[in-house]
């Protein structure tokens, strides 16, 4: 990885900019939505790969700063929402495409089942991810 | 299936918020199926974006608007050695990627 940055520092312009932005793991919640809000059910398992994807994009960038390749502007954190119409959908996505990452423990899953069947009609499952952005400037 | 990713566009607002692609050369890393790269080619001058995995490149080539086809560049490339000169690009995007 700070072989990559390195890499990207090369090809930009003195004084260019470099966009980080990652989902970053944190036991994301689990939600039911209707309309304007939103009612926590559980959380999703961060599993061990995601979380040492985690922590080594975190010491690739700080390992590129200390090496005066990058100085940090601007961060902020963001949600980024994942929303299904059924928990069902919710499951089925999860184990096709989050395998290995993230686990929907079956208690979360009867929880957002239980919840989504007795909320509003327009009630969906969603996910809310913890982002990360930041701006870094070539030094 | 009917997912919905970021139905509030919070990620293209934080984008457009930390970087100002106004008349910039853009080099996006790791742009996959380039979900992200239509959330701002728009305002670049001129986008490469680029990834390793053949097949998610193949569905963004497919995905591209017509309108962004000479202003985005899809290539297949691993960031470890990227096939561009030095100091071509005004903004980089690690999107998803680092």
């Amino acid at each position: 990885m700070v072989h990559a940055l390195g890499e990207i520092r090369r090809v930009l312009v003195p004084d260019g900019v470099l966009i980080d932005l990652r989902p970053l793991e944190a036991r994301w919640p689990v939600e039911i939505a209707s309309g304007a809000s939103s009612v926590e059910v559980g959380r999703l398992t961060d599993l061990p790969i995601a979380i040492a994807d985690d922590e080594a994009a975190t010491r690739a960038m700080q390992e590129a700063e200390s090496r005066g390749w990058f100085v940090r502007e601007r961060e902020e954190f963001f949600s980024y929402v994942y929303s299904w119409d059924t928990p069902s959908e919710m499951k089925e996505f999860m184990e096709d495409e989050w395998e290995g990452f993230e686990k929907l423990e079956d208690s979360v899953y009867q929880s957002a089942q239980s919840a989504w069947a007795v909320a509003n009609a327009d009630a969906r499952v969603q996910v809310r991810v913890k982002m990360l952005i930041t701006r870094w400037k070539k030094k | 299936m009917t997912l919905q990713r970021d139905p509030q566009n919070l990620e293209r607002k934080a984008l457009h918020r930390f970087a100002d692609f106004r008349d910039k050369r853009v080099l996006e890393v790791g742009c996959g199926e380039g979900r992200l790269t239509w959330l701002y080619a728009d305002s670049a001058l001129h986008v490469t974006a680029f990834d390793p995995d053949l097949d998610a490149l193949r569905v963004a080539c497919a995905d591209r608007p017509v309108r962004l086809e000479s202003r985005v560049a899809l290539t297949g490339a691993s960031a470890r050695h990227l096939p561009f000169p030095h100091e071509k690009f005004d903004i980089a995007i690690l999107a998803w990627s680092l």
